[in-house]
């Protein structure tokens, strides 16, 4: 057989039956054996798309989501989705095309040093030299993948060898296994004793839980060690909605409960996550009574930015029962009980005009259970994290550490051929929306029941929020009211569409949305000067929160 | 700070754009670099010397996670400076 059969067999020995892509020259042998192959190809129209809906995939349902394009622009165009992947750690297989070796470094057609261009934004990438190394090293992607903290890898494929001829049998046990955990259990009787002693502990909680799988043991740490617990953007969901003391999520647009309850703590239990400058703000202020009990997958996180007290590595699952202790804090639980409903959301918000967050409320009220909600970034993206509740974190798909604009359409499109049974919704910024507007093409093709929420204030509204609050309302092209007629747009794509401007239409719009059944845009008109609340200004501590009476 | 860090990797063509776009990255200057392939030519031994102000670990940390890295350690600052 060609090598490029040789790929499709071994996409399929390892489960693939989805695959995102797009034409072009270098990578046609591939797209030839895929004529016939029983692998589904899902064409978007922008290989930053196909790659975004690769990410929704693999976040929506674990598995790993591969991506294709071809050599030069193809290849460059998934460079920020492969960067979004780096750093929200999802398992991505991308594979390009490249010119053939012969004119391989002669600048020849749509050549690009793609291999140089991956190292910044990939966990590895591979350039194939002979037909004879294509199956190893795509099973070696594979594990990389999803092995230890889980990322994108590229293989980078010149059109020689994926017309080369190999008589390739497959082995027994083909795929190479994702390499095992060590985890080490050496500081577990030092966590337990800080756990024990402290009092007032509290749980923050990163992506890093269910990405191990382990939701149960963190359900049956928070029950048998009761402490509040705070969230970061990617974590939002894991705690079960039962659980009394979760605060929220924690940060520069956290909630004041869970910002305040961080910040006067005495022993704060890391899992999974890693000190991000949105969730720290001023790193030296962060947490300053803590100790630190850091639990983590990559040895490079710890004592990256905080000095951990005991640092576990390894397995979540193992780790987080071997660290229980049992704690005695109820001072401390009925203090943040306080807190929490002392700085409770409000929703009554003056006028007939919508209020954001009010409207995501009742989107989140009013959604099947177990609904994906893909957002894409901006205020947006910080009411859906404040205002929506979640089942489990791969319900709410945002791309938290790149924060790439243009996420939301495409993912939502990879999260609903992973999980065709539930409802899907991009939530979208009418900013955002225009970055990947073309995918409007791939829910047509394939009439997939997306259901598209925009939340349109005509602005780029988080640049003209910190415009306003930080630059002296000088709003520098951050004016959008020139923007198309989104449900024109929607009609165009054959999707149906409904624009609502008043708080008394939402309940009938979002009802309609559920109720029809293929793809849906509600366009949601806002008031450009509602802005995201609470905020930690540049360089502040986290309790010098800025608040909308404040501001 | 100096440092010298001695590296056998996997012999690949990326191996050593991979180690110095990390430390380059990660905010440490190259002061010096050897590479030598070993006789299977299928690893290579790199010794790598660095400078920065920040503590060595936050590098060495990040160049063990790649995958082109077998061996990583890490020579005594005092004999960094004599090497440098």
């Amino acid at each position: 057989m060609k090598g490029a059969e040789l790929v499709l067999k071994v996409l399929q020995q390892h489960g693939v039956d989805t695959i995102f892509g797009y034409p072009g020259g270098a990578i046609m042998p591939i797209y030839d054996a895929l004529y016939q192959s029983s692998v589904k190809h899902y064409l978007c129209r922008h290989e930053q798309g196909g790659a975004f809906s690769a990410i929704g995939y693999a976040r929506a349902s674990g598995k790993v989501g591969v991506c294709m394009a071809t050599s030069g622009p193809g290849a460059t165009n998934l460079i920020t989705s492969l960067a979004d992947a780096m750093l929200d750690s999802v398992p991505v297989v991308a594979i390009t095309g490249q010119v053939s070796q012969a004119v391989m470094g002669s600048d020849a057609f749509q050549e690009i040093d793609v291999l140089g261009l991956s190292l910044a934004v990939t966990k590895h990438s591979f350039m194939v030299r002979s037909v004879e190394e294509l199956a190893a090293t795509l099973n070696e992607a594979f594990a990389i993948a999803q092995s230890g903290r889980p990322g994108p890898v590229l293989v980078d494929i010149p059109k020689d060898v994926q017309l080369a001829d190999i008589d390739y049998q497959p082995e027994a046990s083909t795929s190479v296994k994702p390499a095992p955990v060590a985890t080490s259990l050496a500081n577990a009787a030092k966590a337990r004793a800080l756990i024990a002693a402290a009092k007032k502990p509290i749980a923050y909680i990163g992506g890093g839980v269910h990405m191990a799988g382990a939701m149960g043991q963190l359900q049956q740490f928070l029950a048998a060690n009761p402490m509040p617990s705070v969230t970061t953007l990617k974590a939002m969901g894991s705690v079960a909605k039962d659980n009394a003391h979760y605060l929220g999520m924690l940060g520069m647009h956290g909630t004041q409960a869970a910002n305040l309850a961080v910040q006067q703590c005495d022993l704060l239990i890391c899992l999974g996550a890693r000190f991000d400058d949105r969730v720290t703000g001023n790193l030296q202020k962060f947490a300053p009574l803590a100790k630190v009990i850091h639990v983590d997958i990559d040895p490079a996180e710890i004592n990256k930015v905080r000095f951990a007290d005991a640092a576990l590595l390894g397995d979540m699952q193992q780790i987080l029962p071997a660290i229980s202790a049992g704690t005695d804090c109820a001072d401390w639980l009925s203090h943040c009980a306080q807190l929490k409903q002392q700085y409770g959301w409000r929703y009554d918000h003056p006028g007939e005009r919508i209020y954001a967050p009010l409207m995501l409320k009742q989107l989140s009220e009013r959604m099947p259970d177990n609904s994906i909600v893909c957002c894409d970034v901006g205020q947006h993206q910080m009411w859906v994290a404040q205002h929506m509740r979640f089942s489990h974190p791969r319900n709410h798909l945002s791309s938290g550490g790149l924060g790439t604009m243009g996420f939301g359409l495409p993912a939502a499109i990879g999260a609903k051929l992973a999980r065709p049974q539930d409802t899907v919704i991009a939530v979208s910024g009418d900013g955002s929306f225009m970055m990947n507007v073309q995918e409007l093409a791939t829910i047509k093709r394939f009439r997939l029941p997306v259901k598209i929420v925009i939340v349109d204030n005509q602005r780029l509204g988080m640049v003209k929020q910190w415009q306003q609050l930080f630059f002296n309302e000088r709003y520098s092209e951050t004016n959008l009211s020139d923007n198309p007629d989104f449900v024109a747009l929607a009609a165009a794509f054959a999707i149906p569409g409904h624009c609502i401007t008043r708080k008394d239409e939402v309940e009938s719009a979002l009802e309609a949305m559920f109720t029809w059944p293929g793809p849906y845009l509600l366009h949601v008109c806002i008031d450009d000067k509602d802005n995201v609340w609470p905020l930690v200004p540049p360089g502040a501590a986290n309790e010098e929160m800025i608040t909308e009476t404040k501001a | 700070m100096n440092h010298v860090l001695n590296i056998t990797a996997s012999n690949t063509p990326a191996v050593v754009e991979r180690l110095l776009q990390v430390t380059r990255y990660r905010g440490y200057q190259l002061t010096g670099l050897q590479m030598t392939p070993r006789a299977d030519s299928r690893s290579v031994a790199i010794k790598l010397s660095v400078s920065g102000d920040k503590p060595i670990h936050l590098l060495t940390s990040q160049l063990h996670k790649l995958y082109d890295v077998q061996q990583l350690e890490l020579v005594s600052a005092e004999l960094a400076v004599l090497s440098a």
